[in-house]
């Protein structure tokens, strides 16, 4: 056939069509002319005007057509090219837009296309239309998008995909368009996990359809964290989460692959099977687990998580909600197996022990703190996580997970604070330049004398001239100075030092031996190897091996064999109780001596395995001959093949030592300063910075330049002078702290706060660590509030007052008929002798004596300062206003005048009025009858915020300031009861008083954000609020709670339970019944 | 009346308890002469000092050296008009203790009443050494009791009877008073307290009190010293949670556990760590200081 013999058949008809039809037209049948044959195309040329022109508009579809022709036809058979076309012609009947946009789709996604799958593929689309406009849009992006879907999924995943689209167009649209565009992103990249995910979302669809889309979007970003072998099993478990009717599922795929993401590939798989057993039991312990898993494994192994798992299990078959809060590690009972099976041991835990302990060794008031806070400072410690002292607190690492038991890892913990306190107990610190030592015979002075004479000729001695002059800032800094190279002279008497004390530590405390040697053992065995270091360093390191108790087998350099046994001689005199700082300053001084002859380089030497153990005494001579035939000290950069001397390796039990820092600081706290040429007698920040400088302790870490230098004397001057390590507490009504609601335990991070358990009824445990108090003290207010009130109620107050006056003269009593006592009782004796003489057993009742019973009452008055108590009360009676009215009409007028104006006080009265005023009343009963007492506000926001508001301490003395704080109890948040009642019961029971009691006055229910379950159970701060008050009650505190709340009823049955309770009918009797039912109750 | 011994038990009046035996007590400083001193001049004495320091050993002690100057009369005939043996009559005070019971009352006897004599009262009238064992126990009425017996008067009123006692040569009034562990409620009244003089007693040192140790619990020296070590760490406590540190007597306690086999560290638990302190930490924290001193 000839080129356009399809155009001249039907150049009529295509006439009709717009020119661009016709150019089209006849560019395809140019392109299609070399592959069909004649009869095919002049089938071709009639399917082609069908499609154009089955309406007025249809040619559009059938430029689109024709332009896909040339492409489409490159792959397929005619007969499949006809199915093609006639799928196309059917969507045109439907949808002129359906069909261009399969015909648009077509040449991208014919190539991948099997032929048979056409009619299959245009059917996806058609079925998503559904005769509306959206529909069509959504019909019409199936289109666009399933090249890319076709070319990557298998055409049966296509096809449940096309399904879901299907499924959540039905519920929106704009949703099944959405997930559609990002499938077309997302299921590419997949592979095996596809399937499931497909499964899970079709779930979805059904069950809460909006979370599909979320899934879509975060499953690209958090699969890849999961293991891809369990990718599959991971989304299963979603899918069957989804089924359980869980709601939550893009977050669960979120944190649950983060969580998975964080631990071992293998590990997965095992956390995995705990999933799917759990799940049959309690599908949202599933999230709880993955969520905490990050945290329990932190402190646990994998296989110890088995046992903890399996301890959940078992709780959530008793408790389900229990359970729950076990595996959100929301639980003491959780907290305290994963404490049980965890080896790591936290500083915090054994603190207070470990503090103890080390007061008791040493006699100091020492604290014990986390090193990093320290570093902190930046007063010259720098390494995190090394134990240390500076002469008041011993700094340890934070966490130890060392051994692979508690008991090991705590052994350790304290082999290093003994060491910590041993400095201090044995006196490292408290070395006199001039105090004898026991052992050696004193060289300092001599030194001293010599170098002094030798300064004058040197220019480089300007230094040490000009200390010497000054005086020294600390005797160790004197005694470093006599010694050129100060490095060298530091480590020498760190590692001596710490070698005497190690064994001084195994003489005082038999007990440790067996744990310090190992540890001793454990730090030789990380040691670097002698042969590999520069001579002075190896000799020096071999001293770090003596001090660690390795006499024999060592591999000595043949030339030195002499020389290091005298250093071993020196280092094994420092091995007795009897030494002291001042024998290693001077052991340090002599194997200085030794050690700046020995070059330190790395040369071929021979070495040769030794001992050093032999029972010989050192001696001065066999030193002086060591040294003379060792010749005068090497030149530190005298010769070119010297390598620079490096501080050999830490021994971590040891941790930082740092004396002539220390010694600083201690004087400057004790204030005894040098004195100065001047003798103004304070020591300057330029001496301390010149001090510094010269100081090996000083580490290059810090930088250098007089800047760093200067801020870092400044810091150490501040050190010095802080006496107390904590900020002053916060005052006053602070901004609030968000903290999701959600999330776990929270820390007294600042001070005056203080943390509590809460309550959980359901789970039938305490969420550990759950609320944070914040003490605050309350404004001071007007002073004439108190004395308002006194006058309003002056009545009342006297009554009051004589009230409580009676109180005392109750307390002594006459107690009759008693076997023994001050006096007869006649009445007694009278029927006694009766008795006796008709013959009947007398009774032997027969004194009287006077009990004495002292008084000794503390209590806690809690006032309710929820934004509730803000409400104005019914003027069931005249206002106090009209009271005042004065009688002179004029004055009459002027008031009258100046009420209308509001500026009389407000005459309506809050129930927050009305319990300051009883407060107000019972200040002065309780100051007459002299009883122990504290009063306290309470309110807050979230449990990250309870606010507990001090108004009078138990340990404060009635004053102005008291009596202007009550002026400004005002409503502030919500009323979270049981921290604050927990925080009012911790403050009581510090109190020695025999009755003690905490008095309550509230006027609702105790309510606040998440201070339930789930948001709707207002029970569970009831029950919490109860557990409170049930603890109290253990202490053996008397709880009572008075409540204005004329509905109080139901709530405060369940939340006093056996206590005592009073609800008040009438508010307006509160002043008045306060100080009654007070005295009431502790008589 | 003779004191009354048969198998069971041994049984005497009060006038009649004599020290015999000596007392073992090592003095730290010059409190032995203080006392004779005192006891020649007719001077009261007050002992200060926490529980387990030694105070009532050191009366015991002065009773039986007290007595040593003369010929050691035996038990039966032990008779206090002589005046050379010294009774020694020790009084727990406690918040109920009332005049009454110190000075004497009246009972009812077949025929109406008799007056019975309250142990101070037979103190002042034999001449004993009255020991009363943590006087601000006692109601403020009876130390005020003790007032005119321990000025220069030595009286003792018995009101009741309508007679004023003068004490007999060789009575000498001991008070003893713990000022630590009470509370500010229960402090001596001004007036008693400057009619003594004060001999304080303090945990001694360390050597001195291994010594004790020893000598008192049979135990090695080594396990000696460890325990005196002991207690000087665990007094580093005081005030940190301990109202009192380890006293040597539980000390003594713990060395006479060990000399009967017990191993030190149980033995120290038992007898140091869970008496001084019910705290648990610090139970805890005692408890190391003991596995780090006692293998």
């Amino acid at each position: 056939m000839e080129h356009g013999a399809a155009f001249a058949a039907h150049q009529e008809e295509l006439e009709k069509l717009p020119l661009s039809f016709q150019e089209e037209f006849r560019k395809t049948e140019e392109t299609l002319g070399f592959i069909f044959k004649e009869d095919e195309m002049a089938s071709w040329a009639r399917e082609a005007l069908a499609i154009s022109t089955r309406t007025p508009r249809s040619w559009e579809a059938g430029i689109e057509y024709l332009k896909a022709c040339g492409e489409v036809a490159k792959y397929l058979s005619f007969a499949s090219f006809t199915q093609w076309t006639r799928c196309g012609a059917y969507l045109s009947q439907d949808s002129p837009t359906l069909a261009v946009s399969y015909f648009r789709a077509s040449p991208a996604i014919v190539a991948d296309l099997r032929p048979q799958h056409i009619a299959r593929w245009a059917g996806l689309g058609r079925s998503l239309y559904k005769g509306t406009w959206k529909s069509s849009t959504l019909a019409a992006k199936f289109f666009e998008t399933s090249p890319t879907l076709v070319k990557n999924l298998s055409f049966w995943d296509v096809e449940v995909c096309a399904n879901l689209i299907e499924a959540l167009s039905s519920k929106s649209y704009d949703v099944a368009t959405e997930c559609l565009v990002m499938g077309s992103e997302v299921l590419p990249r997949m592979s095996r996990e596809r399937e499931p995910f497909l499964a899970l979302c079709r779930t979805l669809t059904d069950s809460g359809w909006r979370e599909v889309k979320a899934c879509f979007q975060v499953v690209g970003r958090a699969l890849p964290q999961v293991e891809e072998s369990q990718r599959s099993r991971f989304l299963r478990l979603a899918d069957h989460l989804a089924r359980e009717g869980s709601r939550e599922i893009s977050l669960f795929i979120v944190s649950g692959s983060a969580a998975l993401g964080r631990i071992r590939p293998q590990a997965q798989q095992h956390v995995l099977d705990l999933c799917d057993t759990l799940m049959v039991v309690s599908p949202p312990a599933v999230h709880a687990l993955l969520n905490s898993l990050e945290s329990v494994l932190s402190r646990i192994t994998l296989p110890q998580l088995d046992s903890w798992f399996d301890h959940g299990l078992r709780l959530i078959h008793e408790n389900p909600d229990g359970g729950l809060a076990f595996f959100k590690v929301e639980s003491s009972t959780s907290e305290a197996v994963i404490e049980s099976l965890s080896s790591s041991l936290e500083l915090e835990r054994v603190k207070g022990i470990l503090m103890l302990y080390c007061r008791a060794l040493s006699g100091f008031d020492i604290e014990v703190t986390e090193s990093d806070q320290l570093v902190g400072k930046g007063i010259g410690w720098v390494s995190e996580g090394h134990a240390t002292t500076e002469g008041t607190k011993v700094f340890l690492p934070l966490i130890i997970d060392r051994y692979s038991s508690k008991d090991e890892n705590f052994g350790w913990f304290k082999v290093v604070s003994t060491h910590q306190v041993a400095h201090l107990e044995f006196g490292s610190f408290l070395f006199e330049f001039e105090r004898p030592s026991a052992l050696f015979d004193d060289t300092r002075l001599a030194r001293e004398e010599a170098l002094i004479s030798q300064v004058k000729e040197d220019e480089e001695m300007k230094a040490y001239a000009r200390g010497a002059e000054t005086g020294w800032v600390t005797d160790i800094t004197r005694c470093f100075s006599l010694l050129a190279d100060r490095k060298l002279a530091l480590d020498l008497f760190t590692i001596l030092e710490d070698g005497r004390l190690d064994y001084r530590v195994k003489v005082e405390y038999p007990g440790m031996r067996r744990f310090y040697n190992r540890v001793q053992q454990d730090a030789l065995d990380g040691r670097p190897a002698l042969m590999e270091l520069p001579l002075r360093q190896a000799l020096v390191e071999m001293l770090v091996r003596f001090s660690l108790e390795q006499y024999r087998g060592l591999p000595t350099p043949k030339r030195y064999a002499k020389a290091v046994g005298v250093l071993a001689k020196i280092q094994r005199r420092l091995r007795n109780a009897e030494a002291t700082v001042e024998d290693t300053s001077e052991a340090t001084l002599r194997t200085y001596d030794i050690l700046s002859r020995i070059p330190n380089q790395q040369e071929e030497e021979e070495w040769e395995n030794q001992d050093f153990d032999a029972d010989e005494e050192f001696s001065e001579e066999e030193l002086a001959e060591v040294l003379k035939e060792m010749g005068p000290p090497t030149e530190a950069e005298g010769s070119d093949d010297q390598e620079p001397y490096e501080s050999p390796e830490d021994v971590d039990f040891r941790g930082d030592f740092k004396p002539e820092l220390v010694q600083t600081l201690n004087r400057m706290r004790s204030g005894d300063m040098p004195k100065d040429a001047e003798g103004s007698g304070d020591l300057t920040q330029d001496m301390l910075e010149q001090m510094l400088r010269e100081s090996a302790e000083y580490g290059d870490e810090q930088g250098e330049g007089e800047e760093a230098m200067a801020e870092f004397a400044q810091n150490l001057m501040k050190e010095a002078g802080a006496t107390s390590p904590m900020p002053t507490a916060g005052q006053g009504y602070g901004p609030m702290v968000h903290v999701d609601e959600q999330g776990g335990e929270l820390e007294a991070r600042e001070p005056k706060t203080f943390v509590y358990d809460e309550w959980d009824f359901r789970a039938a445990d305490y969420k550990p660590k759950w609320c944070v108090v914040r003490e605050k003290t309350v404004d001071q207010g007007d002073l004439q509030f108190f004395g308002d009130t006194m006058r309003n109620y002056a009545g009342l107050v006297s009554d009051v007052r004589r009230q409580f006056e009676l109180v005392i003269p109750e307390s002594f009593r006459k107690v009759r008929r008693q076997p023994d006592g001050d006096e007869f009782d006649l009445d007694a004796s009278i029927e006694a002798m009766i008795d006796r003489r008709s013959g009947i057993t007398p009774s032997e009742k027969v004194y009287w004596f006077r009990n004495k019973q002292e008084r000794d009452v503390a209590v806690v008055f809690l006032l309710d300062m929820s934004a509730s108590t803000a409400e104005a009360i019914d003027e069931g009676r005249p206002s106090l206003g009209d009271q005042n009215a004065p009688e002179d009409p004029v004055e009459y007028m002027m008031w009258l005048r100046s009420r209308r104006e509001g500026l009389v006080r407000r005459h309506y009265k809050r129930i927050i009025d009305l319990e300051k005023e009883g407060v107000a009343l019972l200040l002065q009963a309780l100051e007459s009858i002299g009883d122990i007492y504290g009063i306290y506000g309470f309110s807050g926001y979230g449990r990250e915020n309870v606010e507990f508001y001090v108004i009078k301490d138990v340990e404060e003395h009635l004053s102005d300031v008291v009596k202007r704080r009550i002026d400004k109890i005002s409503p502030l948040h919500a009323t979270r009861m049981g921290p604050a009642i927990r925080h009012a019961t911790a403050k009581l029971d510090k109190q020695d008083a025999k009755t003690k009691i905490l008095f309550l006055i509230s006027d609702g229910r105790p309510q606040d954000r998440g201070y339930s379950r789930e948001g709707v159970e207002k029970e569970y701060a009831v029950h919490d609020t109860h557990m409170a008050l049930v603890e109290a009650k253990r202490l053996d505190i008397t709880p009572f709670c008075l409540t204005v709340d004329k509905s109080g009823h139901d709530y405060l049955k369940a939340m006093c339970g056996d206590m005592s309770y009073e609800v008040l009918e009438d508010i307006w009797t509160l002043p008045q019944r306060l100080p009654q039912l007070y005295r009431k109750l502790t008589i | 009346m003779a004191n009354i011994s048969n198998s069971l038990y041994n049984q005497f009046t009060i006038e009649e308890y004599v020290v015999e035996q000596e007392p073992f007590y090592l003095p730290v400083r010059d409190e032995v002469e203080l006392f004779e001193a005192a006891y020649a001049a007719n001077v009261p004495i007050l002992l200060k000092g926490p529980t387990g320091t030694g105070k009532t050993r050191f009366v015991e002690y002065m009773a039986w050296k007290l007595s040593r100057p003369v010929v050691k009369v035996s038990a039966g005939s032990a008779n206090g008009d002589n005046g050379r043996v010294i009774p020694l009559i020790t009084i727990a005070c406690h918040e109920d203790l009332t005049a009454s019971d110190l000075v004497g009352r009246y009972l009812l006897d077949a025929e109406g009443t008799r007056w019975i004599d309250g142990p101070l009262t037979r103190a002042v009238k034999s001449g004993a050494i009255c020991y009363l064992d943590e006087i601000v126990e006692a109601r403020k009425d009876t130390t005020v009791l003790i007032h005119p017996l321990a000025d220069h008067r030595r009286v003792l009123p018995v009101e009741k009877q309508g007679l004023v006692l003068e004490a007999k040569k060789g009575f000498q009034l001991v008070i003893s008073y713990n000022p630590g562990y009470q509370s500010a409620l229960k402090d001596l009244k001004e007036s008693t307290r400057q009619r003594f003089i004060a001999i304080e007693f303090s945990p001694p040192p360390a050597e001195e009190e291994a010594k004790i140790i020893k000598k008192e619990s049979d135990c090695t020296e080594e396990q000696a010293l460890a325990l005196a070590k002991l207690g000087e760490k665990i007094r580093n406590l005081h005030d940190h949670g301990l109202k009192e540190g380890a006293s040597t007597r539980v000390l003594i306690y713990a060395g006479k556990l060990m000399s009967h086999g017990i191993t030190a560290r149980r033995a120290c638990h038992v007898a140091v760590v869970w008496g001084i302190t019910d705290d648990h930490e610090l139970q805890r924290s005692i408890q190391e200081v003991v596995s780090s001193i006692f293998e």
